[in-house]
């Protein structure tokens, strides 16, 4: 028998604008396949968009949160004062004396003393209790001296105002020292807790969302079994396999994460009003903030690489299980 | 990539396959096959024939021995190659494995979308293909509404389609009538005129001779 011509190799060139070619050819192939699946299967891909939705919308509205109260301690933080209540024989003489010393020194911006008559006038005018007052026939009040520290010498810690103050109490003069952003700082602390909290349950809702989106994949995997098979004997390779399944994994994060936004900014109209109202009592200008860019862009990158990543894990895995001979 | 060398492009050498089961499927089995030919694989069930085309698909690998395309050893090919060199084969089954939620044009543009070339390409080769197999007009029309000839006929078409330097066939003609089996034996014979090594696995000994070709009898080894 005479060997016959072959039939023509497939072009196989190797330069670098063929190879990017192919490549951009199949992922648009991958992208294009990938939403029309979720496109013509609606129902499956809602309830997988809602479930990661609802995961991921926890976490950022705790987030969002923290935020907004952190935003207050900051807000609060640069006008702290710090009063000096003096001892109860302390003069007014000896109170401006203490006052002037204690401007001298670097951290300290301004002082202000204020008198123990002033300081009963002030409370006669606020507590409104000014006939019970005058019964007492002696002033209970101290004279005070309000510091107002320089942020920038001080430090910016809670600790290096502690530690001012703990110096300030070592005068003789001085009875207590009251520092007026405490509330802040206990709020701070509170805070500190509720962003490890946030930490926590974001991880444990990332797990969920892995979890969901891997599912997913895998249920899909499952459905087009047969077709994996029959690429995977005409030549595909696994990343060929791989790919419309890990974008599928990336849609569903990002448009979950999208939705979840969704979620946490409605959730926030409803608050607005009422926080405002709240603020406005305690004299505060505190306004609640919405989700910012950066939250916004943290939100949607997370939410798709939780996506790329169940996608991942789900397709690897039945890779791995469904093993052909050398491939 | 890999490299193909014309003359003897498949030898078997002393190849024995043993299936986990124990069964032995292959016993010493020394075969040349040349470029460009026509051969028939025949024999009675569990003779081989399908476990002989699958190890040189890489569906399977031998328990001992070496197959040999093109002059090279399969079991040196690394796995990242084995995509590129399945590429190169064309593998028909007895059931055609199509995908019967894509219509036929679909089916036979996968390995074609799989070597990543462009949508005129693709929708040249592969109606030039299904042409070639005589399904032309039947493009759009899903595997379901086909005749169980004209679904192997996809099948060829679709195995084809990437111009495979070798064509194996796993009893393509196991479900038709005989007239329809003719058929499905000629259009493999243009395709070897064509320059492509057709093996065809086939237990219809009176269809594999009337197409005079060479003929390879296997038996079936007692273990």
């Amino acid at each position: 028998m005479t060997p016959k011509k072959p039939l023509a190799k497939p072009r196989t060139s190797s330069n670098r604008s063929r190879l990017y070619f192919i490549w951009w050819n199949q992922q648009k192939q991958a992208i294009d396949f990938s939403l029309k699946r979720l496109w013509f299967n609606p129902i499956s891909a809602w309830i997988t968009l809602i479930a990661i939705a609802l995961a991921l919308s926890l976490p950022t509205s705790m987030h969002v949160l923290v935020k907004n109260l952190q935003s207050l301690t900051h807000n609060n933080q640069s006008v702290p004062t710090i009063s000096l209540f003096l001892k109860p024989k302390i003069t007014e003489q000896q109170a401006n004396d203490l006052a002037e010393l204690v401007k001298s020194q670097p951290e300290v911006l301004t002082t202000t003393v204020v008198t123990r008559d002033q300081a009963l006038q002030d409370f006669k005018k606020i507590s409104g209790l000014a006939d019970t007052l005058t019964t007492l026939g002696e002033n209970p009040l101290p004279n005070i001296v309000i510091i107002t520290p320089k942020l920038n010498d001080l430090g910016e810690t809670d600790a290096d105002l502690d530690d001012f103050s703990k110096r300030l109490k070592t005068y003789k003069e001085v009875g207590d020292v009251q520092i007026d952003v405490e509330w802040i700082q206990r709020l701070r602390a509170i805070l500190q807790i509720a962003e490890r909290i946030v930490a926590v349950v974001a991880a444990l809702l990332a797990v969920t969302v892995l979890l969901v989106v891997g599912n997913t994949i895998r249920l899909d995997i499952e459905n087009r079994k047969d077709e994996i098979r029959v690429t995977r004997l005409i030549g595909a390779t696994n990343r060929y396999i791989r790919r419309p399944f890990l974008y599928g994994g990336l849609w569903l994060g990002l448009f979950g994460g999208v939705l979840s936004l969704l979620v946490v900014n409605i959730a926030l109209l409803f608050l607005v009003e009422p926080v405002n109202k709240l603020s406005m009592l305690y004299g505060n200008t505190f306004n609640i903030g919405g989700i910012d860019l950066t939250t916004t862009l943290e939100v949607l990158i997370t939410s798709s690489l939780l996506g790329l990543i169940g996608a991942w894990l789900a397709v690897s895995r039945y890779l791995w299980d469904s093993k052909v001979i050398n491939d | 990539m890999i490299e193909f060398r014309q003359e003897a492009i498949i030898e078997f050498r002393q190849v024995c396959k043993r299936y986990p089961t124990g069964q032995l499927a292959l016993y010493n089995v020394n075969l040349t096959i040349r470029a460009g030919e026509m051969l028939f694989i025949t024999g009675n069930s569990g003779a081989g024939k399908s476990t002989l085309l699958k190890l040189i698909a890489l569906l399977e690998t031998p328990s001992k021995g070496d197959v040999l395309v093109s002059g090279m050893p399969l079991t040196h090919l690394q796995q990242r190659q084995v995509p590129a060199y399945r590429r190169r084969i064309g593998f028909i089954f007895q059931d055609p494995h199509l995908l019967y939620d894509r219509n036929v044009f679909d089916n036979v543009a996968m390995p074609l979308l799989i070597s990543g070339m462009t949508p005129t390409e693709i929708v040249r080769r592969v109606n030039a293909a299904l042409d070639k197999v005589g399904l032309g007009k039947k493009t759009k029309s899903f595997p379901l509404m086909l005749s169980a000839g004209e679904r192997q006929r996809v099948g060829i078409a679709r195995a084809v389609v990437n111009r495979p330097t070798i064509i194996l066939a796993d009893e393509p003609t196991g479900n038709l009538d005989p007239e329809l089996a003719q058929d499905i034996m000629y259009t493999f014979a243009q395709f070897n005129d064509l320059g492509a090594t057709v093996l065809i696995a086939s237990h219809d000994h009176g269809l594999v001779e009337r197409m005079k070709k060479r003929i390879i009898v296997l038996q079936r080894v007692e273990a």
